[in-house]
């Protein structure tokens, strides 16, 4: 039942700390920034529009939201979240997840050459390829969890008593993880330095130029879906972040919630103090964040028979 | 035994007939594919049995007495007849409508007839049960994939493609020979029987030798130059049978001979899954690479096999190191996933080839917006599509999950078996991001957007023979996908005869099927929910239509629209050393340039690598010799007197 809850409360306020992010950077700025409540009026807003299909493209267009959508929102009900278990959780959910983003991703990428835009379709180009190398890293990451605590699912790397954690024997290691976890938050979640949102030239542009004909409730989805995506991929590294000792539900809600802001505002700074990469430096910068994990897994042979 | 010999004289019966009702193009197409279907249903009828408990007895026939042929029927041969079982008559009954040419009757009765002998050879294949027996069925089988193949003999580029595969075919065929030689010289038998009883090294060679012969015909890398030259030039059914089951006989033979040497050392698991990752990997690259709609499946075989064989040589390794849960999952995976490819790569063939009858344009990116004039060909090639890329909630992700399982628990091993568990989970992940990568693009660009070419404009939907099949097979992928547990109980059935691995407990895997079954169904569920959001969400909503938006460009053009070849460069630039790029551009030169060509081709590095450095040298050599062979019939005489000399002064 509290899981339920936990679960709800978190769908409720995935559309929030994107605003964090926002604060963030117009505090950096010195600005006022848009209102803490921004997305939601976003949302609100495109949620009464109606919708402008093109002419080019087909129903496939019009499920990628759908099924972009649906894999965005489905890691939430199985990873643990403020100190409670999530709703479902079985051994091998990880790599299950890790697959049904995959397709979320497919159908967004099917959808943008559905307009037969060229700019939609380099957008995808782009996608697919930088995708595929944070999965390098993401498996990577699998492999030393599963070193360190001997299991596949987000319930057990992070509730009970097995969890991976900073102090924890071999928790050194985790440093790198939260560095290249970082890393791929980033590029997955479309932000500086692979990504600009903001700017102005769509050539330039990953995700969001993928998403250029998309208007409505269907971008409102698609929107929705990034917010719940940045938000799964927050509380992976929150959970890293996070120390396990338990005090009370609301003490821990507290807790999880207050390191998950910082993960957004250290999003934020890092958006505010650097410049996007060239797009020839990005694959480098993927290769990165493998190479860090891909080496505390080679480490763990030393320590951890 | 008998129901399965039955069965296969029907579905012999069916390739003769043809030769009597070539006149009448309707009837003979008819009879054939029906009498096919009726011959394969009987044998799924006879394999189901052998699945569940012991097989029937060994069968025997002698003829004189130097030539005895058996045949006998275990779980592993059992379960790599379902394939062929079911791809068969669906691809029989698809050629109904895509073998549409009545002035080619009788080619296409010969068609029909190496069709039938392909599928029956392929069946004794896997049931055969001596070395004569073996040897004599795989080359009826590789001989009538040729003549298979080589269907449009009048274009030269099948016929060369055809040459390429009788090499290929021959030589991996002479490695097996070798091996079974070797087998024959140690043991002084025949049988299967006495293949565990060799010495460690004859082992190792005789594993190395099938190895190169098997993996010749699987399509391992850097033997699988044929594949992209015959699956392009055969006709598509045919590439669909060949690429769904054919090249799983390769993948039979290297389980069927790891099972009899009965060896557990872990050399052999490492040099399986090796050549698993360097054949998953580049396979898929390539496939990026490739734009003929064919030939780019062609590579993705190569991957896939690279995929089977990562679950194999895992496997491998959970014996070799005494690691029952890795052994059962890999070897299980596997399995599976040679059931899986054959469904989704044949569904992937066979909407290749409706593309390529109606449109009669290979290149991708010529092609584009077929879904709105081929609506089933397009949704079908889609679940395909999705399939292959391993992604849930399709049939191509169960067994993807279940190698990605045991390369998990291999991970607990130290040292080496822990670095090769841990890059095969890592290549697992990349391959499966390529293939996502290179199947979008096939989707985006063949079948969204909007037409490149007249004759992508004009195409129409396919016949209804051709449909079915396609409807068949997609629903399969999604079945197997929801439903897993009785497949993976297939796979887990196909291997209780291995003894090496011992039996299986009952419950093995029960939990983790239900979980995924659970997943997957969740997952579809919440689509459909979405699905049902937006349909709310729209209601009373006005909906308009327009072009795309251009970024502010007013005179966008087809032409304009990301081609194939950009969608996929920049990927495969990435992995450039081991893939070669070929770049023209005639370059601007003058201050009014005239018309300006850049042009880029993927090279395979395995073709350039074995012209340069076995080919060639090996055609300079026999240039030399040349000499010997000079035409005057008295000096041929004279090498057959001197050669019978030498015979009878040396023994």
């Amino acid at each position: 039942m509290e899981s339920i809850l936990s679960c709800t409360l978190a769908l409720l306020l995935a559309p929030l700390f994107p605003g964090v992010i926002n604060k963030t950077k117009a505090f950096v700025a010195s600005k006022k920034g848009p209102p803490l409540l921004m997305k939601y009026y976003t949302l609100a807003k495109l949620l009464r529009k109606g919708s402008v299909y093109s002419t080019s493209s087909s129903f496939v267009f019009k499920m990628g939201p759908t099924v972009s959508f649906a894999a965005a929102a489905m890691p939430l009900f199985f990873i643990p979240l403020a100190g409670l278990p999530p709703l479902f959780s079985f051994q091998g959910d990880v790599i299950v997840l890790f697959y049904i983003m995959g397709i979320g991703r497919f159908f967004t990428i099917v959808a943008a050459l559905d307009t037969a835009s060229p700019f939609e379709g380099m957008g995808a180009a782009r996608e697919a390829f930088f995708s595929m190398l944070a999965e390098a890293t993401i498996f990577a990451v699998l492999i030393l969890f599963y070193r360190m605590n001997g299991s596949l699912s987000l319930a057990e790397y992070f509730h009970g008593d097995k969890a991976v954690s900073l102090t924890g024997p071999a928790g050194a290691l985790l440093l790198f993880v939260i560095v290249a976890m970082f890393m791929v938050l980033l590029t997955e979640n479309s932000r500086v330095p692979v990504d600009d949102p903001q700017t102005h030239l769509e050539l330039t542009m990953i995700h969001e130029v993928m998403i250029l004909d998309h208007s409505g409730p269907d971008l409102a989805l698609i929107e929705l879906g990034a917010f719940f995506k940045l938000f799964f991929y927050s509380a992976f590294i929150t959970h890293l972040l996070q120390p396990l000792t338990s005090f009370g539900a609301l003490a821990n809600a507290l807790i999880f919630y207050g390191v998950l802001t910082l993960v957004y505002v250290a999003v934020g700074v890092t958006e505010s103090t650097m410049a996007r990469f060239k797009m020839n430096l990005v694959p480098k910068y993927i290769l990165t964040s493998f190479t860090l994990v891909f080496f505390a897994a080679i480490l763990t042979m030393g320590f951890l028979q | 035994m008998d129901t399965l010999f039955w069965a296969l004289a029907v579905i012999m019966a069916g390739g003769i007939l043809p030769f009597v009702l070539y006149r009448q193009f309707r009837m003979m197409k008819a009879a054939a594919v029906i009498v096919t279907i009726a011959g394969s249903l009987l044998g799924l009828l006879a394999v189901l049995p052998a699945l569940q408990d012991t097989g029937p007895p060994a069968v025997t026939w002698s003829w004189q007495h130097f030539l005895t042929l058996s045949f006998s029927l275990d779980a592993l041969s059992a379960f790599f007849l379902v394939p062929i079982f079911l791809i068969c008559p669906i691809a029989a009954l698809y050629s109904f409508h895509y073998m549409d040419h009545p002035d080619d009757a009788w080619r296409i009765a010969v068609n029909y007839f190496f069709f039938a002998v392909l599928i029956v050879s392929m069946a004794l294949v896997v049931c055969a049960d001596s070395l004569i027996t073996f040897a004599l069925v795989w080359e009826v089988m590789s001989l009538s994939s040729f003549f298979l193949v080589v269907h449009d003999f009048q274009k030269k580029e099948t016929r060369s493609a055809g040459y390429l595969y009788f090499i290929f075919a021959q030589t991996g065929a002479m490695c097996i020979f070798a091996a079974f030689g070797l087998i024959y010289s140690s043991t002084g038998s025949l049988s299967f029987a006495l293949i565990d009883q060799l010495p460690a090294q004859t082992k190792l060679a005789v594993f190395l030798l099938a190895l190169l012969g098997f993996g010749s015909k699987a399509g391992i890398f850097p033997l699988h130059i044929w594949l992209p030259h015959a699956h392009p030039a055969a006709p598509s059914h045919i590439s669909a049978i060949m690429s769904g089951v054919m090249i799983k006989m390769g993948i039979y033979g290297i389980f069927r001979i790891y099972t009899l040497l009965g060896d557990t050392s872990l050399l052999f698991g490492q040099i399986i899954l090796a050549a698993g990752m360097i054949s998953g990997v580049l396979g898929v690259v390539y496939a990026l690479g490739k734009h003929d709609i064919k030939r780019l499946l062609a590579y993705h075989s190569v991957e896939n096999i690279g995929i089977i064989l990562i679950g194999a040589g895992l496997g491998m390794i959970g014996i070799a190191t005494g690691r029952p849960a890795m052994a059962v999952f890999g070897f299980a995976g596997s399995l599976l996933h040679v059931l899986n490819h054959s469904i989704f790569k044949s569904l992937l063939f066979m909407g290749a080839g409706a593309v390529l009858q109606k449109t009669g344009i290979r290149h991708v990116d010529e092609l584009g917006g077929l879904i709105k004039r081929m609506p089933t060909t397009g949704r079908t090639f889609l679940v395909g599509s999705i399939s292959i890329s391993g992604l849930p909630p399709f049939n191509g992700f169960i067994s993807e999950f279940l190698i990605y399982f045991a390369a998990f628990h291999g991970l607990t091993l130290p040292g080496m078996p822990f670095l090769l568990a841990a890059l095969a989970i890592i290549s697992l992940a990349v391959i499966g991001g390529l293939a996502a990568a290179c199947f979008t693009k096939v989707v985006g660009i063949v079948f969204l957007g909007e037409p490149r070419s007249e004759g992508a404009a004009r195409a129409s939907e396919a016949q209804a023979s051709m449909l079915v099949p396609m409807w068949l097979l997609a629903l399969l992928c999604l079945f197997i996908g929801i439903f897993p547990e009785p497949f993976v109980r297939l796979a887990f059935s196909g291997l209780r005869d291995m003894t090496l691995l011992g039996p299986i407990e009952p419950g093995t895997g029960q939990e983790l099927l239900a979980n995924l079954a659970f997943a997957a169904r969740l997952f579809l569920g919440m689509v459909i929910a979405v699905t049902l959001l937006r349909k709310v969400l729209y209601a009373k909503k006005k909906i308009a239509s327009g072009p795309t938006w251009g970024c502010g460009f007013t005179q966008p053009n087809v032409r304009m629209q990301y081609t194939g070849t950009s969608y996929a460069m920049s990927v495969v630039e990435f992995f450039q050393p081991f893939v070669k790029i070929r770049a023209a551009y005639s370059g601007i030169r003058k201050i009014f340039p005239g018309r300006t060509t850049y042009e880029t081709h993927v090279d395979d590095i395995a073709e350039i690598g074995m012209t340069r450095y076995l080919v060639q040298p090996l055609a300079r050599t026999l240039d030399r010799l040349r000499w010997i062979q000079h035409g005057h019939i008295q000096l041929y005489i004279g090498y057959i007197v001197l050669t019978i000399i030498v015979l009878l002064l040396v023994f």
